[in-house]
């Protein structure tokens, strides 16, 4: 049956989008700060797994978290260079130089890692599941569980924790989070490492599934932003559903319509919905 | 030096004149004073389109002070009109300019009016999801190129009444590149002293005046980002000629990264500054090349460092620097 495939795989690609969502999810909603460097962090994700696993012999799971390691100490290093920018709420300033580190990050990812396309060595890609007339891999329910838990968690953490409100009200006023004695500088710092990891760990993911060059990542960021705006910016539920929903819509509109003009597809949802809804779906 | 306070004292108004009589001229012979060569024709021509090119992000980055990161797309809207039109249709160079002019205006005019009501930051990144989803169809869509682009456009053709001026070579393309390089400079030029350009200041360095005065914001947005859009398209039209190609790869960071570099490297709000940026880089690329990933890595970093460092670009350094001394 075509359409319970479909769904089957718009589930699969979905789960993928809002995997790689949630760090923009956090800095965003939870922060207030943006990021354009995230499509390069993702491509640079990959191939951290790509050259821990081939070059450095590292099994799948340690891979994983030498690629969140090293993504993390990147994210660390950007943050605090752009620290002063952050302080000040400077969004204009912050989205270009992001834009610009990303450049960066995609120059030096070239020269590191060369230009020829790669593909992430893995059994779980190639390990197809077949149900009745349904497929799919063990990579895609490994991302779909981890997707669902990893949200679970995030959700727990920033409503239930004290830590949680720390980093709210940091984002509401970070002058007035200080004088409660808190210290603004390392939770901005703490969340954008948080965003960088959790696109490693995306990237770690989702990247098995096709192969990964250093140009990539434009794609990535198109689904990012949709799944962020249409899931009503910060919302983590939100985030989680419109990622599934953005990936059933895509997996439809791929199979049925035109697979080359998906991301076009994505973009003409997050048109249709500024219009109708500017402040996302989330809202009330 | 801001646009409020450019203006020049009008005692000395003949003197002003001639002083831009003067630098026009040079301007216009500087190919001829590097020697003439075919390369000094062509850097010179390239470093016009780029600055022009430039010159649409900076309307918005600097005088609205939001970011547009979707400039690339009007780039791109007019080096495929003026290939499109001029390959199939044999179209002359002013009608694919009014083409490319009213494309754009329509472009952007969309992509103005669906963020009209959100929030500056989704504006950015609608802008700049526009162009990677125009990238992706000028890459499937054959009938205007597909991902081979278009070959093989024939030199640019204007008339004249009764002569027609062909741009045939780089080195007849640099009158008309230098021609439109005046033309944009004194558009900005009067946009900045215009009611536009000074309620666009306002709304960036002081909203609360601005509100009060009863001036929505957003609808200022809208109409600076749609007179930005044909000065950049214009610039790909004439790219397209000097090329005598076009392909998806009008749509690449570099252009995007280029355009947002020049307008801060220099400073913003300074009328040449964004020339003087493009004379900069394009020399680093053309004279100092390292290589391509070298030369995205410096062009990034240029980038973030002065934002980062110095907000107010070369003039602040410079500034800032002469003040210690004294």
């Amino acid at each position: 049956m075509n359409i319970a495939q479909q769904i089957v795989n718009g589930l699969v690609l979905g789960s993928g989008y809002a995997c790689i969502a949630l760090g923009w999810t956090i800095l965003l909603g939870v922060a207030r700060l943006v990021n354009f460097a995230h499509g390069q962090l993702y491509m640079l994700g990959a191939f951290a797994t790509w050259y821990a696993m081939t070059k450095l012999g590292m099994p799948y799971p340690l891979a994983i978290i030498a690629a969140i390691v090293a993504l993390a100490v990147l994210g660390a290093l950007m943050q605090s260079a752009m620290m002063g920018l952050v302080m000040t709420q400077n969004l204009t300033s912050l989205m270009i130089v992001t834009l610009g580190l990303g450049y960066v990050l995609q120059g030096g990812s070239a020269l590191i890692f060369g230009g020829n396309p790669q593909t992430l060595p893995g059994t779980l890609a190639r390990a197809k599941v077949d149900l009745g007339s349904l497929w799919f891999t063990w990579q895609d329910v490994l991302v779909l569980v981890a997707t669902l838990l990893l949200y679970g968690a995030v959700w727990l953490f920033t409503q239930r924790t004290r830590f949680g409100s720390v980093i709210r009200a940091v984002a509401e006023d970070p002058k007035l989070a200080e004088l409660f004695g808190i210290n603004a500088k390392v939770v901005y710092l703490l969340v954008f490492v948080f965003e960088c990891g959790a696109v490693a760990l995306g990237a770690a993911l989702v990247a098995p599934r096709s192969p990964i060059l250093t140009s990539m990542g434009f794609n990535e960021v198109i689904m990012t932003f949709v799944v962020v705006v249409l899931g009503g910016i910060g919302s983590i539920g939100g985030a989680l559903v419109a990622g599934l929903g953005l990936g059933l819509f895509i997996a439809f509109f791929g199979a049925f319509i035109a697979q080359a003009y998906t991301t076009a597809a994505a973009f003409a949802v997050l048109l249709a919905l500024l219009v109708v809804r500017p402040a996302g779906l989330a809202t009330k | 030096m801001t646009a409020l306070e450019s203006h020049s004292p009008r005692s000395l108004p003949l003197l002003r004149t001639a002083a831009v009589v003067v630098l026009v001229a040079v301007g216009f012979f500087l190919p001829r004073l590097l020697g003439g060569t075919s390369v000094a024709y062509s850097t010179l021509t390239t470093i016009a389109i780029f600055a022009v090119m430039c010159y649409g992000v900076d309307v918005v980055l600097s005088y609205l002070g939001e970011v547009s990161l979707g400039h690339t797309l009007f780039w791109a809207v007019g080096g495929y009109a003026a290939a499109n039109l001029s390959v199939k249709y044999g179209l002359n160079g002013w009608s694919t300019a009014a083409a490319t002019i009213a494309l754009c205006i329509i472009a952007a005019a969309f992509l103005g009016a669906v963020t009209l009501r959100t929030r500056e930051f989704v504006f950015s990144l609608v802008t700049y999801a526009a162009a990677v989803v125009a990238y992706e169809i000028a890459f499937n869509w054959d009938a205007i190129g597909g991902s081979d682009g278009i070959v093989g456009i024939s030199a640019l053709k204007l008339p004249f009444g009764f002569t027609t001026y062909v741009g045939a070579t780089q080195e007849d393309l640099w009158p008309i590149a230098f021609a439109l390089l005046l033309l944009t400079l004194g558009f900005i030029a009067r946009f900045r002293r215009s009611r536009l350009g000074t309620t666009a200041l306002m709304v960036q360095m002081n909203p609360p005046l601005a509100a009060s005065l009863g001036i929505d914001p957003r609808k200022v947005r809208l109409a600076v980002f749609v007179i930005s859009a044909p000065i950049t398209g214009l610039a790909g039209w004439l790219y397209a000629y000097q090329r005598a190609y076009v392909g998806p790869d009008m749509f690449e960071t570099y252009f995007l990264v280029m355009m947002l570099t020049a307008v801060v490297l220099v400073g913003r709000r300074i009328l040449i500054g964004p020339l003087i940026g493009t004379a900069i880089l394009i020399a680093q690329q053309n004279l100092l090349s390292l290589g391509g990933d070298w030369n995205k890595i410096i062009l990034g970093s240029v980038l973030a460092l002065v934002l980062i460092f110095w907000p107010t670009g070369l003039i602040g350094l410079f500034r800032r620097l002469s003040r210690t001394k004294a």
